[in-house]
Parts: C-alpha cells; sequence; structure tokens
C-alpha cells in the first residue's frame, strides 16, 4: 500500500505506569516514542474508578509508597500534579479483644506504645530491628537501582554495577554483611521471630513479606520479600503513601510528563503482535490491522504476554518458549471496594490510627494457615486482608460523610479447586471481606452501599495480568535479581531480539508501584541507543578517512 | 587421684557418631595421638545398628547409605575395614489400586512411567541427563570449606572461584537450572517437567527429608540433586543398604581410625570441656577424669556444644544469641517392625522385587501438603509420608531365617507438639498406631505379621541419641543454614570463637546424611592451623 506507515523510534506497548515511566524517560532523551495502550485509559491497575455517584475510589493498586524519588524528580511529577499523602501512622493492626497495634511513622512513638502493651520487651526490639531494616533497605535500594549483572560474560559495564553494589556491602559492615547473606533467604516468619514477640506485631510486620505471593510466612525467600519493599524506606513498617486524589491521579501526572516530553500516547490500540525479522525488532502490529514501524519496543505487558503471545514464536526458539511459560504467575490476591455510610469504629479506635493500612494478620499462624487454603485451590477461609480507607486522607473522593474502604483480600487463588471466578464467587469474596472485617468493626455491613470487586480473574482479563499476578510473576528467590524474570534475560533486553526490551514489574526490581523497572528499562535502551550512535560515528568517520 | 586421670592427647573428639570418628581417623593418619569419647556402649551416633529385638537387628535410626563420600572410602580403606554396601533396587509407590515403580534399569522405568504420561516417560530421559550434569557440577561444594564472606582471604575464595568458572562452563539452561535448584521448592520444580502426581510426590519426598519443610516449600529443590549424587563402588546414583546395617559404616570408621592408632572409648559421657580462659584444653568425663588435648573437636550439634558442655560466661552473648537462633526443628519419627513374613500390597499383590528397593507412601502431592499442614498445626500427620525399606531382603543376616525385618521412616513428627500437647508413651503409641494403619490401608497383612514394633519420636531421638530436638541432620537443612551460614555466619570453617574447640559434625557443611564430609573437612581444617606450630 502507499500509504506512509508512521514511523517512531520506539513504541512502547501498554501504559502501565512502568510503561509510562519508560516513555517519559525515552521522549526525554529525544527519542521520538509512542505509547500504545489496549484499554481506554492509561495507568493499568493504577485506576480510580466511581465506585458509586460521586464516589471516586481506587479499585486495584491503593498505595504509592514505594514510587522512586528520582522517578518523581527526574519526570517532574510534581509539577504535572503528583502530590503525595503520607499519614503519620503506617499500619494498624486490630485486634478482636484489645486495643490492637499502632505501627507510627516514628518508629519511637510505636516503641512507646509497644512499652504499654502486653510485650514491653518488644519496645526495644522493635527499634533495634528497624535501624536493621533501614539499613538492610538503604543497600537493598542500591540493588534495584542497578542492572542486574550478566552473569554469562561480565562487561566492564557490570563491573561497574558490581562496584556499586560492593560499595554498598562495604558500608554495611562485616556483621551486617554476614547478617545480609543469613537473612535474605530466610522465611518472613523466622525472621520476625527472631527479632519480636508478641503474635500480633510478628503477624502484622510479615505481611509484606507475603503480600501478593503464593507462599505463607514460613515459606523460605518472604524475608527478602519483606526485605526488597522496605528499599523505599520506612524500616520494619514500611510505608503508607497516598496520591491526592486517588491513584489516577498518578498515573496523569506521568502522561503530562510523557507528554509535555514529546511522547504521544493513544488508548483503544490494542497491540497484537510486535513485529521482528531477521533478529531484530521491526514495529507493531495492532488488532485493528494497522502497523507501526519502530527499531525500538519495549513492551509492558507481562514477559508471558510479551514472548508467548506477542512475538513470533519462531523468533523465541522452543527452549526460550518452554522456559517462558513455566514462569511462576499464581495469582492470589483479590480486591474488595466497599462504599460506607458513615465510617464505623474499627478496632475502637479513632480516626486518627486508620489513616494508614488497617492490616488483619492476627498471627503468624493464622497468615499460614490463610495460606495453606490456597494450596488446595480454596479461598482462605480466615484471609489475610490489607485495608485503607482512602477518604479519610483525601475527602475530595467522596461527598461528606461517605467513605471509602479499600481491601485487598489473601489468598483467592486464581485457579479455583471446584469452581471458576463466576458472580457467585465474586460476591462470596466480597462478603468474605464483609464478614473479615465485621468481626474488627462491629456493623460495618449495614453501612455498605455499593461494593466493586476486582478478582484475580478480573485482574487478568481486565489488566492483561497473566495468571491474575499483579507483579507479572511471582516475587520469590527463583524469579529474582540476575533471573527476573529468567537468567540471561533480566537485563531489560529480551529473547535476543535486537530492540526488544521489557519494562514491567515482570524484570528487575520487580512489581509494586516504584517506576523502577520502566527506569531501569529506559536506562539500558539508551544506553544501547548512544552505543549504536558511537559505532556509527566512527564507522563514518572511518569511511571520510578513506 | 591417679596418673591415669590425666590423659594428653593431641586431639580429643567428643562423639562416636560417624563424623567424630571420620575426623578421629584422618587425625590420627596424620601422626597424632588421638581418642574418642562416646557416651553411648555403641559406636556410631544414628548410623548405628542394634539388636533391637532377640534375632533382629536394626539400622535404628539412619537407615540407607548413598552419599558416604567415596574420598573417604578410598582414603580410610573403608572395604578393607569390612564396609560392604548392597544395592537397594527402585522405589516402589503403592497407590489405592495402582502402583509407581521405579528402578535403576532405565528402560524398565520408562516403559512403567509411559504407562502413566507419554510426556512424562520423554522428559524423565531428558531430566535424568541434566540432574546428572548438574550433580556433577555440585559436588565440589560436598568437599569444600565455606568460605567467610565477612572476610576476603583469598585462599578461602579460591575453590569458590574454581566453582564460579566451572558454571560459566555450563550452558545457559544449565545455569538456569542450578539457581532454580537452589531456590525453588521441589514440586514447582518439577512441575515444570512432569505432570503425573504420585510421580512427582514421591521424587519431591527427598526433598524434605529430616526437614521441618512441605515439599512445596521453597529451597527443598536442590536435594533431588542428592539422587544423583550418589555413588557406590563408583557406580553412580545407587542407595544402598550396608551388610549388617548403618551400623557397619560406622564400625569400619572405626577399625580404620583403630588401624592408624586412634583410641576409641565407649560407656564415657562426657560431662563438660576442659577451660582456660578462652581456650578449650579438653573434656572431663561424667566419672570425674580429665582428657587433656591440644585440640578438642565436638562433633555434637551447637546446642549441645556451646550450651551444655560449656560453662556459662565463657563464650561471648553475641555469639550464643546466634547458637540460640540456629534452628532444629525435628519433624520425624522412625518406626522399626520384626516381622514374621512380608506385607503384601493390595495394588501388586505377592512377594515380588517391588519388595526390595524403597517403599514411599507419597501417593499425592497434596497428600505431601496435607502431612506437612498437620505438622505445622503441632501435631503428627493423620496420614503421613513413609519411606519404607526391608533390609533382610538384600542381607538376610539381619533377622532369624523367615523373619524379616522393617524400617519405616516417618514423616512428619513434630518435636513441638500443640499447646497442652507432649510426646509420653501414650503419644508414642498413638504414633507408631498412626503409621501401622497408613500401612495397613495399603498392606492389610501388616498387623498380623509383627512381632516386635521400636517406635522412636524426635523425643526419643533426642534423647538417645543426643540429637536436639530430634533433628536428624543437627540442624534444618534451610538455605540459611547452609554452607557459609552453617551452623553460624562468620563460623563456618569448623573453628569456634574458643581457641583449640572445632566442630566436626553435620551441623557444620556440608551437613547431614552418612556423608562424613563433616568431620573430613574438619580433620583437615584443624591439621592445617596445627601445621605451622609443628614447624616452629
Amino acid at each position: 500500500m502507499s500509504v506512509a506507515r508512521e514511523r517512531y523510534d520506539a513504541v512502547v506497548v501498554g501504559a502501565g505506569h512502568n510503561g509510562l515511566v519508560a516513555a517519559s524517560y525515552l521522549a526525554k532523551a529525544g527519542l521520538r516514542t509512542l505509547v500504545l495502550e489496549r484499554r481506554g485509559r492509561a495507568g493499568g491497575p493504577l485506576a480510580t474508578e466511581e465506585v458509586a455517584p460521586g464516589v471516586r475510589a481506587p479499585v486495584a493498586a491503593d498505595c504509592v509508597g514505594g514510587l522512586r524519588d528520582d522517578v518523581v524528580r527526574d519526570l517532574g511529577l510534581g509539577p504535572h500534579g503528583f502530590r503525595a499523602i503520607e499519614p503519620d501512622v503506617t499500619a494498624f493492626a486490630p485486634s478482636a479483644d484489645g486495643p490492637g497495634l499502632t505501627l507510627w511513622r516514628d518508629p519511637v512513638r510505636t516503641a512507646i506504645e509497644l512499652r504499654a502493651g502486653t510485650q514491653p520487651r518488644d519496645a526495644d526490639a522493635f527499634v533495634a530491628f528497624d535501624r536493621r531494616i533501614r539499613s538492610l533497605g538503604a543497600f537493598l535500594a542500591r540493588v534495584q537501582a542497578t542492572e542486574p549483572p550478566d552473569l554469562a560474560s561480565p562487561s566492564l559495564a557490570d563491573a561497574t554495577g558490581g562496584l556499586t553494589v560492593l560499595n554498598g556491602l562495604r558500608h554495611l559492615g562485616k556483621e551486617q554483611l554476614r547478617d545480609a547473606l543469613r537473612v535474605l533467604p530466610m522465611s518472613v516468619a523466622d525472621f520476625v521471630g527472631e527479632a519480636v514477640e508478641d503474635e500480633a506485631l510478628r503477624g502484622v510486620l510479615a505481611v509484606r513479606g507475603i503480600r501478593y505471593a503464593a507462599m505463607g510466612p514460613r515459606s523460605a525467600g518472604t524475608a527478602l520479600n519483606f526485605l526488597w519493599d522496605s528499599a523505599s524506606g520506612g524500616g520494619a513498617v514500611g510505608r503508607t503513601v497516598f496520591a491526592r486524589g486517588g491513584p489516577y491521579s498518578l498515573a496523569e501526572a506521568l502522561v503530562a510528563s510523557a507528554q509535555s516530553n514529546g511522547a504521544m500516547i493513544r488508548c483503544d490500540a490494542d497491540v497484537a503482535a510486535i513485529r521482528t525479522g531477521r533478529g531484530s525488532v521491526d514495529g507493531v502490529a495492532l488488532a485493528s490491522g494497522e502497523e507501526i514501524d519502530a527499531g525500538i519496543v519495549v513492551s509492558n505487558a507481562d514477559p508471558k504476554q510479551t514472548l508467548l503471545r506477542l512475538v513470533d514464536p519462531a523468533e523465541v526458539g522452543p527452549t526460550l518458549g518452554w522456559r517462558v511459560e513455566h514462569i511462576r504467575t499464581p495469582g492470589v490476591v483479590a480486591k474488595v471496594t466497599l462504599v460506607l455510610e458513615g465510617l464505623p469504629a474499627i478496632g475502637g479506635v479513632d480516626d486518627e490510627r486508620l489513616r494508614g493500612r488497617i492490616v488483619i494478620a492476627p498471627s503468624l499462624d493464622d497468615l499460614e494457615r490463610a495460606f495453606d487454603d490456597s494450596k488446595y485451590g480454596r479461598i482462605s477461609e480466615h484471609p489475610y486482608l490489607e485495608a485503607t480507607i482512602p477518604t479519610l486522607s483525601d475527602p475530595s473522593l467522596a461527598p461528606d460523610g461517605i467513605h471509602v474502604i479499600t481491601a485487598l483480600l489473601q489468598y483467592a487463588p486464581r485457579r479455583l479447586s471446584d469452581a471458576d471466578w463466576d458472580e457467585a464467587a465474586r460476591d462470596g469474596v466480597a462478603d468474605l471481606a464483609v464478614r473479615t472485617l465485621e468481626v474488627y468493626a462491629p456493623g460495618i455491613a449495614d453501612k455498605v452501599v455499593a461494593r466493586h470487586i476486582v478478582t484475580p480473574a478480573d485482574l487478568e482479563r481486565e489488566y492483561g495480568l497473566t495468571g491474575g499476578h499483579p507483579l507479572h510473576g511471582e516475587h520469590a528467590l527463583d524469579q529474582f535479581f540476575a533471573w527476573r524474570p529468567l537468567l540471561g534475560h533480566a537485563r531489560y533486553r529480551l529473547a535476543g531480539i535486537r530492540g526488544l526490551y521489557m519494562c514491567g514489574a515482570g524484570a528487575h526490581p520487580g512489581g509494586g508501584v516504584t517506576g523502577g523497572p520502566g527506569r531501569n528499562a529506559a536506562r539500558a535502551v539508551l544506553a544501547d541507543v548512544r552505543r549504536a550512535r558511537r559505532r556509527r560515528t566512527k564507522r563514518r568517520a572511518r569511511r571520510a578517512d578513506a | 587421684m591417679a596418673t591415669s586421670n590425666h590423659r594428653t592427647y593431641d586431639a580429643v573428639i567428643i562423639g562416636g557418631g560417624h563424623n567424630g570418628l571420620v575426623a578421629a581417623a584422618y587425625l590420627a593418619r596424620a601422626g597424632l595421638k588421638v581418642v574418642v569419647l562416646e557416651r553411648r556402649h555403641v559406636l556410631g551416633g544414628a548410623a548405628v545398628t542394634e539388636e533391637v529385638f532377640p534375632g533382629f537387628r536394626f539400622s535404628v535410626a539412619s537407615y540407607v547409605v548413598s552419599l558416604l563420600r567415596p574420598e573417604i572410602v578410598r582414603e580410610l580403606a573403608l572395604p578393607e575395614h569390612g564396609l560392604e554396601i548392597l544395592p537397594l533396587d527402585g522405589t516402589f509407590t503403592p497407590l489405592d489400586d495402582d502402583y509407581l515403580w521405579r528402578v535403576n534399569d532405565h528402560g524398565r522405568t520408562v516403559r512403567e512411567l509411559r504407562r502413566w504420561s507419554a510426556s512424562d516417560a520423554e522428559a524423565y530421559e531428558e531430566y535424568g541427563r541434566l540432574m546428572f550434569e548438574m550433580a556433577r557440577f555440585v559436588k565440589p561444594i560436598l568437599s569444600m570449606a565455606p568460605p567467610d564472606p565477612g572476610r576476603l582471604d583469598p585462599r578461602e575464595w579460591l575453590p569458590v572461584a574454581r566453582l564460579a568458572r566451572s558454571f560459566n562452563g555450563l550452558s545457559l539452561e544449565q545455569r538456569a537450572v542450578f539457581i532454580q535448584l537452589m531456590t525453588m521448592s521441589a514440586a514447582d520444580f518439577l512441575d515444570q517437567w512432569f505432570e503425573t502426581d504420585p510421580l512427582k510426590a514421591t521424587m519431591s519426598a527427598s526433598g524434605i527429608i529430616g526437614t521441618f519443610q512441605g515439599i512445596r516449600s521453597p529451597g527443598t529443590a536442590y536435594v533431588l540433586l542428592h539422587h544423583y549424587m550418589g555413588e557406590i563402588d563408583g557406580v553412580l546414583r545407587a542407595w544402598g543398604i550396608p551388610r549388617g546395617g548403618t551400623g557397619a559404616v560406622s564400625e569400619a570408621i572405626a577399625s580404620a581410625a583403630r588401624s592408624f592408632g586412634a583410641e576409641i572409648r565407649t560407656e564415657t559421657p562426657v560431662e563438660s570441656f576442659l577451660t582456660g580462659g578462652d581456650e578449650v584444653t579438653g573434656a572431663v568425663t561424667s566419672a570425674g577424669d580429665e582428657v587433656i588435648g591440644r585440640v578438642t573437636l565436638s562433633s555434637l550439634d551447637p546446642q549441645q556444644t556451646f550450651v551444655r558442655l560449656l560453662p556459662p560466661g565463657v563464650l561471648d552473648g553475641s555469639f550464643l544469641e546466634e547458637v540460640a537462633r540456629y534452628q532444629y526443628r525435628g519433624s520425624s519419627g522412625k518406626v522399626n517392625l520384626a516381622l514374621d513374613g512380608l506385607p503384601e500390597f493390595t495394588c501388586l499383590p505377592g512377594v515380588g522385587d517391588h519388595l526390595r528397593g524403597a517403599i514411599s507412601f507419597s501417593p499425592g502431592i497434596d497428600y505431601m501438603e496435607q502431612a506437612y499442614d498437620d505438622a505445622k498445626s503441632g501435631r503428627f500427620s493423620r496420614r503421613p509420608y513413609i519411606d519404607m525399606v526391608i533390609p533382610t531382603l538384600v542381607d538376610p543376616s539381619m533377622a532369624p531365617p523367615g523373619k524379616h525385618v522393617m524400617s519405616c521412616f516417618v514423616q512428619y513428627a513434630p518435636y513441638h507438639l500443640a499447646e497442652g500437647d507432649e510426646w509420653d508413651d501414650g503419644r508414642r503409641d498413638a504414633f507408631g498406631e498412626n503409621v501401622i494403619d497408613t500401612i495397613a490401608e495399603r498392606a492389610p497383612n501388616i498387623r498380623e505379621l509383627i512381632l516386635h514394633a521400636q517406635v522412636l519420636t524426635p523425643k526419643d531421638i533426642e534423647d538417645r541419641f543426643g540429637l536436639t530436638e530430634g533433628n536428624i541432620f543437627q540442624g534444618e537443612l534451610s538455605l540459611e543454614q547452609l554452607f557459609f551460614n552453617r551452623p553460624v555466619p562468620g563460623w563456618a570453617r569448623y573453628r569456634t570463637p574458643l581457641r583449640n574447640l572445632w566442630m566436626c559434625g553435620s551441623a557444620t557443611h556440608p551437613g547431614g546424611g552418612i556423608m562424613g564430609a563433616s568431620g573430613r573437612l574438619a580433620a583437615f581444617q584443624v591439621l592445617r592451623a596445627l601445621r605451622p606450630k609443628k614447624a616452629a
């Protein structure tokens, strides 16, 4: 056909937050960049939806505490409208028969309250543990910002990356280094169990090790998940940060940043294939039949979508194809959002303590049992729940007197042994969430005026997350760092196909609203672009000489 | 006091388990004057043969051999000292009305698997080849003293560097598989190859033996390699039973040690170490004898070594904190049966070769996980995983003619029971009955065959063998307690914070099983430490 096809330097497939971060960096560096989004709106799970008339609520991701500072700075997200709200309270663990535990942003304040509690010895232990987590977290933050080394043929860049990590290790000191190497493969149950004694405190601390994971607190590697999450600060409890106006406002800021840097963003543009030829990428084909040329394609889709659905299997090859098929994506999370007419007393405390995450994880044993159910394809009888009430910190989300509580419910396995994720199962999971909350907030069931449910099946269908896994792949020791998603493909460049990159949570440093994979992927793309440019210049100079 | 109360040696070794004996043999071979002090009347620790009932001899605790380091067999000339290992062929998994039976004959196993799944049969070949390669790569780790990551001593790191180089010699896929083996659960790992439930359950069972983990727990895949690491008479991939039971291994090592001049004293329990400042100078027996040594090696676990045998105040608090942190978590028991005949399985009636190998009660992944779930709630598994062997079929000398002994390794039996419950006689009986019930479901004639039964709970294992919390490996083989973290980070090179006190038991790298590697590596470290002094 004679119609000139559009040509871009780089096409980003998917406008999730990492895709937008990557696009903004690429455009900022001068690449003609196009973002293609299947859905009608950018942001992926950073969705704020009208769940009842006049009530807007996050329905998938609710917190943005992991967002990297350098991403916020580099992309000017502040000037583009992103405002973080960080309440004084980070987490509250209600108790069915006591005052519950409040974990404040200020660990000293937490310690003071612990001292008055049932295990006063935990007060000092908590402060020491918090300090230890902060220093290990700071080290891991460096690791997260580096491109994983190429274990096969280490290059000079790897050596410098390695030096950064080593330097971080040196800062740790001998004892802490030994400590780190012992702690990383541990289970979070052992890790927090060593640190503090109170069962309720252990429970609320341990959840960061198992959140989104098809593992219980006794599974090896959950301590690493806990520490990985601590890289964004906040010590033993992590951070709780909201975006004013809901998580979608972060997506809007990212869109604005990318656009102001010159990137184009097209929604309702469903990429059906990433076109390749002779070992290189040459563009994408949309479901509509439209084709767009580009020498660089950056996929924000998960690795399985990217390599099994979008790229020609002949290009991937049978061995790699087999390995990709076995990337583990066992989704176990459902999200239940409730619109409430008035706020019941939760755990008998005032609103002040409810502004952070409300964590229902009474003990390590309870968490483990919740996990056990999921091993046999059952929804936990007594699930672990982590809820926020964004309307407390951000009244702009709902009319006066109306509140929204949005709860992550675990474990709700994507594959149920004796049911499908049909309407009955959806309602069942919402009822379960209400029932669980009712124990700590009597009367809450009567205040519910609307509810919104996202099941693992919805995550798969709506957001294209294979297996309904919000992190594009299990965060576990076997899918981590230099082998996330796979050994030999952890450096954002995929399958040895020139011009094909991955920028989503399936890549190091993994899932969560961090922008980390997007930023690191953009840096990898730009490094390759610069290298190619240098090579061209050299070639031209040689030709001129001749 | 008589002079015999003060005997002086170069090396005093506490505990006559197989690792203590191996260390003794190597030290004596190097010319040191060595004494081994064993609490019980028999040698071998958990690798012991005892005539529990008249005429019936049992490998009371540890019951098969595979990982015994071939260099130890060679260097100590163990066959000359009576070691003979009889092959144990195959694994038979009885099911409700079918079975899965794998044997050493590869062709037969593949045909059997084809009955279940054509793709599994095909994958089995590829899997075997791959695991064989992996085992070859991993094996040097078993003969390497772990380096201390807190120190960059090139001598310590050289073997690791060599390993890293051979890692780079592997293909990308092999490297990826290695990482998976070190990090995944056995069940997840096998899921990549196989679909047959009893096959996956039986293979992954080896990943949980002796640990408080389930086959779906990350970190259990690694042990799958052990099946491809075994080496008997230079033949790879074989499990065996020593003629005369596992005690015969200990006896052979003891005989080798004696031939090098080591003195071995049984029924000599040690009361405490002799200490002077930050130095250990020997041991005091419960009879009050002081046995003095230039060096003292403990083959006991850290709890026994640093808490029971050391007077308080000798060690600094931070090290003791680490020792307290070290996890034991005994999870298994043992039922030894004296039988009047052979059991008959409903799924494959008759007496056949299927009884000559291991018989594995592991019908499916969920069965195994449920067994683990029970243990997590502090009770023994209602339907446990059982690894059963009938040694008399390969070594008839273990029982009177026509009679048999049967050894059942049972998991899970947690050391710590749920609140309000403890391992008393009633619990032991209930545990034993439950095991026999489980067997009777698949081999109904078992009840009428039983002449005698010996039931060992984890508490019994602790009391009898001095293994804290009944952990058969002297401490959980979990990722954070392996290699340079075993038993305590910074103290993985067999040394301890006390001068002239060394560790040589399974609580040190590479740990459990009748391997002997810990004893050998510890002996080498001791000899190296003593050498410069000798020169001076």
